[in-house]
């Protein structure tokens, strides 16, 4: 049996938290050592079955927009939420009716896009727009430009439709030149969206995707702040691209994902 | 800081990062109802704190609200489940260490959703969450270590106990299988 250590070290091999030497060292050891090997292999093994089959637990719709809301009601909320069971217990009792008046809010606003279409809420396209922006300098700027890093739709597509309540369409290349860098799970309009996110030359470009029951409607391009914007729905898919490309090359980008855009997603 | 920028900055730090906070409060909690009111209430202490917060890890940051208000809720409701944190690290190193010469993988190879999240359930909870943080949420020891607040090697220590303790519970429930369904 081995040692306490050498079982966290082999573990950290696995993570991949280990340091350059001392995962070289493990490496060159495996090659030899057949008892590592299968230990390695085991953890291996164990991560991808916990990954794969364990549970991730996704906030329902009802709470997020409960949640959502905590700001804007303080008045209505106690200045701390005991959880004494007391409370746990009253909170308990005037669920259903918070639910219950959150379904009626919920199917009332529903009513209303329905009839009037998401897109004629005044402001609706500039503050989602604002959103685009933020999220697309806040992927610049840090270190989380791709939550999976990969060039390969195959990978990037699962990875993304298990995160998300949706499975986004992937096109591997815009234009000319363009490297397809990965995708991750961002928040834009109140909701998780696909962000598959493409290198064009220097500059980065982001294209968020997220389903939506508007109508389809043809890209309209916008500038803010110094970034191009487009956005277009299609086939019940609400698409937005950002980027700091110049505008003809932007409008190319624009037309290759529009045009190239498989149907039925 | 006006309701305004608390609800611009609410938007942008936690409700990204809501399903991994729900996601981390269920596994600790076990159930949903629980699970959404600890959330609750992490968010309700997420807006309290969040003029003050200034790091680049909103992430991070949420789950370590949210583990602690986890923790606060298990102390009051389930006391049993945390009672052997209290003495910290002294007690948990006398739990065996599972053999690693073991070979895992036939059992688990037809491990099942149940079983995995039968498994994973059964664990102490100071296993369970490094377990969650590191597998389910992708996070590095570093930010691990933050959220639990404990130094990275015992974030390595015990992240290898709850393996073992998987694998083992796994091996354990393969014996049950009928050989020709296991091969």
């Amino acid at each position: 049996m081995r040692s306490e250590i050498e079982l966290q070290n082999v573990n950290a091999f696995v993570d991949g938290e280990l340091d350059v030497l001392s995962q070289r060292e493990i490496e060159e050891r495996m090659k030899h050592d057949v008892a590592l090997r299968a230990q390695v292999e085991g953890l291996r093994h164990l991560r991808a079955t916990v990954r794969d089959l364990a549970e991730y637990h996704v906030a329902p719709e009802a709470f997020r927009q409960r949640v959502a809301s905590l700001v804007a009601m303080p008045a209505h909320m106690p200045a701390r939420l005991s959880l004494g069971k007391a409370t746990v217990q009253h909170w308990l009792a005037w669920r259903p009716m918070v639910v219950s008046f959150a379904a009626m809010a919920l199917a009332l606003a529903l009513l209303v896009l329905n009839v009037n279409q998401t897109r004629w809420r005044p402001g609706y396209d500039d503050r989602l727009g604002e959103e685009v922006v933020a999220s697309h300098v806040r992927s610049t700027l840090g270190q989380h430009l791709v939550d999976v890093t990969s060039s390969d739709h195959h990978t990037v597509k699962p990875w993304l439709s298990s995160k998300l309540d949706f499975s986004p369409a992937i096109q591997e290349s815009l234009l000319p030149g363009s490297v397809f860098l990965g995708g991750r799970v961002d928040y834009l309009d109140g909701r998780p969206v696909a962000a598959l996110v493409y290198r064009q030359g220097e500059h980065v470009v982001n294209s968020f995707l997220w389903p939506t029951n508007a109508v389809d409607v043809g890209a309209v391009f916008s500038a803010k702040r110094g970034f191009q914007i487009a956005h277009w729905s299609r086939n019940g898919m609400n698409h937005w691209v950002i980027s700091d490309v110049n505008r003809e090359e932007f409008g190319a980008i624009v037309h290759a994902l529009e045009v190239a855009e498989p149907n039925g997603q | 800081m006006s309701d305004d920028e608390k609800q611009r900055r609410f938007e942008l730090l936690v409700l990204p990062h809501l399903d991994a906070g729900l996601n981390l409060a269920r596994w600790l909690t076990h159930n949903d109802h629980d699970a959404q009111d600890v959330m609750q209430e992490a968010c309700v202490r997420a807006i309290r704190f969040i003029e003050g917060f200034r790091g680049d890890n909103a992430r991070a940051w949420l789950l370590q609200i949210v583990r602690n208000t986890c923790f606060s809720w298990l102390k009051e409701n389930r006391p049993a489940e945390i009672l052997v944190c209290d003495d910290a690290d002294g007690v948990l190193d006398g739990i065996a260490a599972p053999a690693a010469d073991e070979p895992p993988a036939v059992a688990m190879r037809n491990a099942d959703r149940l079983q995995i999240n039968r498994a994973i359930a059964a664990l102490s909870v100071v296993y369970r969450e490094v377990l969650v943080l590191r597998e389910l949420d992708d996070l590095s020891y570093k930010d691990i270590a933050r959220i639990v607040n404990i130094p990275v090697g015992t974030v390595m220590s015990r992240l290898a106990r709850a393996r073992g303790l998987l694998q083992q519970a796994l091996l354990a429930e393969g014996g049950s299988v009928p050989r020709s369904v296991r091969l």
